[in-house]
């Protein structure tokens, strides 16, 4: 199969994904297929526990399936993908970079010239509101302006596909709508695609064109919703009270506590 | 801004703060030399009305006697310098190798795993007990001493690097390896200066084995060093000068913790904010 531009930009077929626990086997994702096309955000949600974070490991080349297929761009997963962006709910800033150093840090393993890298990173953390801030050590960062930091780190180096493993679930109500809102307009204006992750179905269906609902282990995805809202699906607190919201949530809360097998 | 958290307080209200602060350090340290002073007080007193007493135990007025006396005859400094060299070559050396050799096992589960019981014998081994090979191997002067301190030294400082480079948060690795990173580059970017708190926790706590190491050596064979001139004044029943040498020792290994600390605090500059 060749990588042509109107191949997705990330294709999960069949996978299947079991660790050996002693001599026993967890089977912790079963035939999980799903697609993720060009400038979507797709949400998936899921019992805790399911193996979400598992499927991210997986779609991102850390760790092999035991069967099936990932493909990025109409091409098979082999290492790790160029163009995605991976963010988890820890920032796991580096505390003696400061900020800047931190957002740096993709373009300086990628080679980039060093005064052209700083100047995008120096950029970035402005556009995320942290003006002022590129010389603070993590250290004396809140945790959303941290996450913040994490975020900007993430989109620096642009990449087509950014990986999120609930990357706002240990803000405050009110940092996470403002970062999410940040994160949908940078994201929607450049036409990247969103993997999101989430425990939060509000967070799932204010961010998302698509949410996935995941069975518990072993993990498949038993039902799809497209989101169809009013608005321009970057203002959270809007979509929140926009028409037909709370029935995505409900019915999204009704399939996870009454998980179909 | 939408969720700034950090303004800088008006300038009067960090200046009374700082004030506080260094109101309670100043309490501290005077209460830290009245305690010294009742001590030196109470050994004075108690040696003063008995000649048996002051031979056993030495008194405060005759360590000082012994003190100015190594002091005018150079002996003092020179002895010092000596231990001094003896101390920080073993701890460069041992350390430098240890965190070397400690780090680098990152790189390898497998032969991390087919050394380890080789570096606990080794790390087991009575260090007194290498002195007489010591002074065989490498004779009577500096390199015997450097030698000890170098051995009191490097397992210790392999262990804490190696604790330091293990204890990396895997979910950092694979942030690095999301990046594109290489081996590499995780090793210089991500391992080094995650372990570095733990080795310079390492590096703390070898001042005073190198020191240990150094004068062990000095025990055994020289003809200088505070070593020397402790065993000396001890064979020669000589308290105060043994005291007045110990003292030299203390300041000695108070001054190499301090030098220490301001490299720590050079070197990572991260730590001191906040």
């Amino acid at each position: 199969m060749t990588g042509g531009a109107a191949a997705p930009p990330l294709r999960v077929v069949g996978v299947s994904k079991s660790y050996e626990v002693g001599d026993s086997l967890a089977r912790v994702i079963r035939d999980l297929t799903l697609q993720l096309d060009s400038g979507e955000i797709v949400s998936i949600v899921g019992p805790s526990g399911c193996g979400k974070s598992t499927l991210l490991n997986v779609v991102s080349g850390l760790l092999p399936p035991t069967s099936g297929e990932v493909f990025w761009h109409g091409r098979k997963l082999a290492g790790v993908p160029a163009n995605a962006g991976y963010m988890l709910q820890k920032d796991l800033l580096l505390p003696w970079r400061t900020a800047l150093g931190n957002v740096v840090l993709g373009l300086e393993i990628k080679g980039a010239d060093r005064t052209d890298a700083q100047d995008r990173a120096g950029a970035m953390l402005d556009r995320l509101g942290l003006h002022g801030f590129a010389d603070a050590y993590p250290g004396t960062l809140s945790g959303g302006m941290r996450q913040r930091v994490a975020l900007a780190r993430t989109l620096v180096t642009d990449p087509e596909v950014l990986l999120l493993d609930e990357p706002f679930a240990s803000l405050d109500f009110q940092s996470k709508l403002l970062i999410e809102n940040d994160t949908a307009a940078l994201v929607r204006g450049e036409r990247r695609s969103v993997l999101l992750i989430t425990h939060d179905v509000e967070e799932a269906v204010s961010m998302s064109d698509r949410v996935l609902v995941l069975s518990q282990r072993p993990t498949y995805v038993i039902r799809t919703y497209v989101i169809d809202l009013p608005g321009s699906r970057t203002d959270m607190m809007e979509a929140r009270k926009s028409h037909g919201f709370q029935d995505y949530v409900r019915s999204i809360w009704n399939d996870l506590q009454a998980p179909k097998r | 801004m939408t969720d700034a958290a950090l303004t800088l307080l008006p300038e009067a209200e960090r200046r009374a703060r700082r004030r506080t602060r260094l109101s309670r350090a100043s309490a501290i340290l005077v209460c830290q030399i009245a305690l010294l002073a009742v001590f030196l007080g109470l050994w004075e007193w108690a040696t003063a009305s008995d000649r048996a007493v002051a031979f056993l135990f030495g008194s405060p007025s005759a360590i000082w006697g012994f003190l100015v006396q190594m002091w005018r005859d150079g002996s003092l400094f020179r002895d010092t310098y000596v231990t001094g060299v003896e101390t920080i070559l073993g701890f460069v050396v041992g350390n430098v190798l240890g965190t070397v050799l400690g780090l680098s096992l990152w790189y390898s589960q497998f032969v991390a795993r087919i050394v380890q019981p080789f570096i606990v014998a080794l790390g087991s081994i009575p260090i007194i007990a290498l002195a007489p090979i010591m002074i065989i191997w490498f004779g009577t002067g500096l390199i015997s001493k450097v030698a000890m301190a170098t051995l009191s030294v490097v397992v210790v400082a392999l262990v804490t690097a190696y604790k330091g480079a293990m204890s990396v948060d895997p979910d950092n690795v694979n942030l690095f390896r999301t990046l594109g990173a290489s081996k590499l580059q995780i090793f210089r970017r991500l391992v080094i200066p995650s372990a570095l708190s733990d080795i310079f926790a390492g590096l703390r706590m070898t001042v005073g084995f190198a020191l240990i190491g150094a004068i062990i050596g000095e025990f055994m064979s020289s003809s200088e060093g505070l070593g020397h001139a402790i065993f000396k004044a001890g064979s020669l029943y000589n308290i105060p000068k043994v005291f007045a040498a110990l003292v030299a020792t203390i300041a000695l290994a108070l001054f190499l913790t301090w030098l220490v600390g301001k490299l720590e605090r050079l070197l990572t500059p991260w730590k001191n904010v906040g």
